[in-house]
C-alpha cells in the first residue's frame, strides 16, 4: 500500500489534489482512499488530506502517520510547529514543496533524510492558470512521484473538476499546468502497492474532568500570539511617495494590523496580514501594490 | 463618548478592541463589521456568542478580545445575555461593583442564529425589554459549516443545499424585530464605517434591546476574491440591495439613500453565488426578478429608483 500526505493551507487545494490523485490510480484499476482533515480554522489554515492507494484490499483507516509521500504545498508550512508537515517521514519516502528553492538547500534547512524533490508550482499556477489554487498540479506532481500514467491524470483531473469548475477554458488551462508539472518530475521508484494487514489494536481515548475540558482564557488579547502572517501568497506594500496618508486602508483592514508609522504613514504587520489585499484594492491614489510573499526569498526589502 | 456625530474615517476612534491572529477567513466581512463595532462599544462589553463562524474567534488558548466571551449554543445567545445582565444588575444593586465597573451585554450570532434558530429566544428578550446589544453578521447562509441555505439567503443564491439557486425570498428579519417596536433597531454595512459608527452612537442613550443587522461579503461562500469584500459591500447599498436605516420604537426612517441606484446586476454578477445567473446563458426572468423585488422594496417607502 502506498500512503500518501497532503500539507496545504485552506482554499489552496489539497483536499483536491489528494482526491485527483486517487481518482488517477482508481483509474489505474487501484483501490483507494481520499479523505480531508481540517480543525475548526479557515481559508489559509494549514490542513491536511490522505491518500491511500493499493492493488489489494485497505484494511486501515484514519489519518496517516507515517506517509511513503509528502507533498507540502506551501514552503511556510515546514516550520510550522502545528502542521509538522515532516513528521513522520522516513528514509525511504518522498517529501516534495512547492519552492523555488533546491532539494539541497531544503535538505539542509530542515534535516530531511528522505528523498525531497522541489517545483515552485505557486509560480506555474500563476503564469498558466492565473490563479495560486494548486489543486491540479499538486494532484499532478503526486501522481507523477508515484508513478501513475499521463492519460489517467488526465482523466482525473477533468473528472475532479468538471464537478467544481464550470469555465472549459479554465478547466483547459488546468490540464494544461497539470500536465507541465507532470512532465516536469521523474517517477520515483516506489514500493509495491500490496496492502499490509496490521494487527489489531484497541483505541482508547481518556476521559477528562469537565475542569480540564472546558478551559477558561484568562489573558486579553492573546490571539496577537498567532501568527497568520504565511497565510497570503501577496502582501501589501506602500509606496510613501504616492500616498496621502487618508486612512482609508487603516479603516477597510479586516484584521485591524495596519497602523501608522511615526511619520503617519501606515504600514503592515506582516506577522497578521493574511492577505486579503482589500488595502491594494481600495486605495484611492493606488499606493499600494501586491508583492509576493512571504518566502523570504521573494520578499522586496527596500523602503522598509 | 462625545455626543457630536462622527463625520468621516479620520474621526473613528483609534483604539482596537478587537485584535488580529483569529482563524476567520482573509478577506471576512464580519470581521471587518465586528471591529468597528467594538471600536465604538468599547472594552467594559461581554460578548455572548452564538456558535457559527466567530465561534473561532476565542479558541483556547487565544483570544482577540480585551473583554469577556460567554460561548452558547446556537438558539440561546439571547437567553444567555439575559443572565448576565440579571448577574451584573444584582451585583450593582448589591454595591459589590462598582457602576463604573457595569458591562455592555452584546449578543453576537451570524445569520443562521439570528433568522433561523435563535429567532424565538431573541423575540423574548426584546419583549422583556432585555437591556443589551445584538450584532447579527448576516452572510446570506450557513457559513461556518460550509454555506448551507438560511432564511436569510436571498432568491436565487447558489448554496450548497440549494445548488440551483434559492427559490423564497430573504426573510425580513428587519421587519420581524421592528415588530416588537425595540428602542433602537438598525441595519448596518462594513463599507460605511461612519454611519455605522453614528448608529452606535444614537443607541447608546437608549436602555433595552439595541439590535444591529450586517450583511457582510464571505468570501469562500460567496464565492467572490478576498479583495472584493469592502467593494461588494459598498455595492450591496449602491445598488438598493441591503438598505441602510434605522427604527427607534418602531419608526423607520433610511439613513442613507444612493443618489442613483445602480442596477442591482453590478452586484450579483461579481459573486460566484449568482454566476449561474449569467454563464452559460443569461436568466432574465431571474434577474429581472431580483431588480423587482429591490425596486418594490424602495417603492414602499416613496422612494423612486
Amino acid at each position: 500500500m502506498l500512503k500518501l500526505r497532503f500539507h496545504g493551507r485552506g482554499g489552496q487545494g489539497a483536499k483536491v489534489a489528494s482526491r485527483t490523485v486517487g481518482t488517477a490510480a482508481f483509474m489505474e484499476g487501484c483501490n483507494v482512499q481520499d479523505f480531508p482533515l481540517y480543525g475548526a480554522e479557515r481559508r489559509g489554515a494549514p490542513i491536511s488530506a490522505f491518500t491511500r492507494i493499493a492493488r489489494g484490499q485497505i484494511m486501515e483507516r484514519g489519518v496517516i502517520p507515517d506517509p511513503d509521500v509528502i507533498i507540502v504545498m506551501d514552503h511556510t508550512l515546514l516550520s510550522d510547529p502545528q502542521a509538522a508537515p515532516l513528521s513522520g517521514s522516513n528514509k525511504g519516502g518522498v517529501v516534495f514543496v512547492n519552492t523555488p528553492e533546491s532539494p539541497e538547500q531544503l535538505k539542509a534547512d530542515y534535516d530531511i533524510d528522505a528523498l525531497v524533490i522541489t517545483l515552485d508550482l505557486t509560480k506555474i499556477g500563476l503564469d498558466m492558470v492565473g490563479s495560486s489554487i494548486l489543486s491540479t498540479l499538486a494532484g499532478a506532481v503526486a501522481s507523477r512521484i508515484i508513478g501513475i500514467g499521463e492519460d489517467s491524470l488526465k482523466d482525473a483531473v477533468e473528472k475532479e473538476l468538471s464537478g467544481i469548475i464550470a469555465d472549459r477554458e479554465l478547466l483547459e488551462k488546468n490540464i494544461e499546468a497539470a500536465l507541465y508539472c507532470f512532465r516536469s518530475l521523474e517517477p520515483v521508484e516506489m514500493k509495491t502497492l500490496q496492502s499490509e494487514h496490521g494487527k489489531s489494536t484497541v483505541i482508547t481515548m481518556p476521559f477528562e474532568r469537565a475542569r480540564i475540558s472546558s478551559p477558561a482564557i484568562n489573558a486579553a488579547a492573546s490571539s496577537i500570539l498567532k501568527q497568520t502572517g504565511n497565510w497570503k501568497v501577496f502582501r501589501p506594500f506602500w509606496d510613501y511617495d504616492v500616498c496621502n496618508k487618508c486612512m482609508i486602508c487603516v479603516s477597510r483592514c479586516p484584521e485591524g494590523c495596519i497602523s501608522l508609522n511615526e511619520e503617519g504613514f501606515p504600514s503592515v504587520d506582516n506577522e497578521h496580514c493574511k492577505g486579503c489585499l482589500i488595502c491594494v484594492e481600495e486605495c484611492p491614489k493606488k499606493a499600494i501594490k501586491a508583492v509576493r510573499g512571504p518566502v523570504p526569498d521573494q520578499v522586496e526589502v527596500t523602503g522598509e | 463618548m462625545s455626543t457630536e456625530p462622527i463625520r468621516s474615517v479620520k474621526d473613528l476612534p483609534q483604539e482596537e478592541n478587537l485584535f488580529p491572529g483569529t482563524a476567520a477567513c482573509a478577506g471576512c466581512g464580519g470581521l471587518l463589521t465586528l471591529r468597528h463595532c467594538l471600536k465604538m462599544l468599547g472594552e467594559n462589553v461581554v460578548i455572548v456568542n452564538a456558535a457559527g463562524c466567530f465561534t473561532l474567534l476565542s479558541i483556547y488558548p487565544f483570544t482577540p478580545f480585551r473583554s469577556s466571551w460567554l460561548y452558547t449554543a446556537m438558539a440561546c445567545a439571547p437567553a444567555g445575555a439575559q443572565g448576565v445582565r440579571d448577574a451584573l444588575d444584582i451585583l450593582l444593586e448589591k454595591g459589590k461593583i462598582d457602576p463604573e465597573d457595569n458591562l455592555k451585554v452584546v449578543v453576537l450570532t451570524g445569520d443562521g442564529a439570528a433568522y433561523d434558530m435563535g429567532l424565538s429566544s431573541t423575540s423574548g428578550a426584546i419583549y422583556r425589554n432585555l437591556d443589551f446589544y445584538y450584532i447579527c453578521y448576516d452572510n446570506e447562509a450557513y457559513g461556518n459549516t460550509g454555506f448551507q441555505e438560511s432564511a436569510s439567503t436571498p432568491f436565487a443564491s447558489r448554496t450548497k443545499t440549494s445548488p440551483a439557486g434559492k427559490g423564497s425570498v430573504k426573510k425580513d428579519l428587519f421587519g420581524i424585530w421592528n415588530s416588537h417596536k425595540p428602542p433602537y433597531l438598525a441595519t448596518i454595512s462594513p463599507a460605511y464605517p461612519v454611519d455605522l459608527a453614528n448608529k452606535f452612537k444614537k443607541a447608546e442613550q437608549y436602555k433595552g434591546p439595541k439590535l444591529f443587522i450586517s450583511l457582510i461579503p464571505c468570501p469562500p461562500g460567496w464565492s467572490t476574491d478576498p479583495s472584493h469584500t469592502f467593494k461588494l459591500a459598498k455595492l450591496a447599498v449602491e445598488t438598493g440591495f441591503w438598505a441602510l436605516k434605522e427604527s427607534v420604537f418602531g419608526e423607520v426612517e433610511h439613513t442613507y439613500v444612493p443618489e442613483r441606484f445602480k442596477p442591482v446586476e453590478e452586484y450579483l454578477k461579481e459573486q460566484g453565488r449568482f454566476s449561474h445567473l449569467f454563464s452559460p446563458v443569461r436568466k432574465e426572468e431571474q434577474l429581472g426578478r431580483v431588480q423587482e423585488m429591490v425596486n418594490e422594496y424602495w417603492e414602499r417607502f416613496g422612494i423612486l429608483l
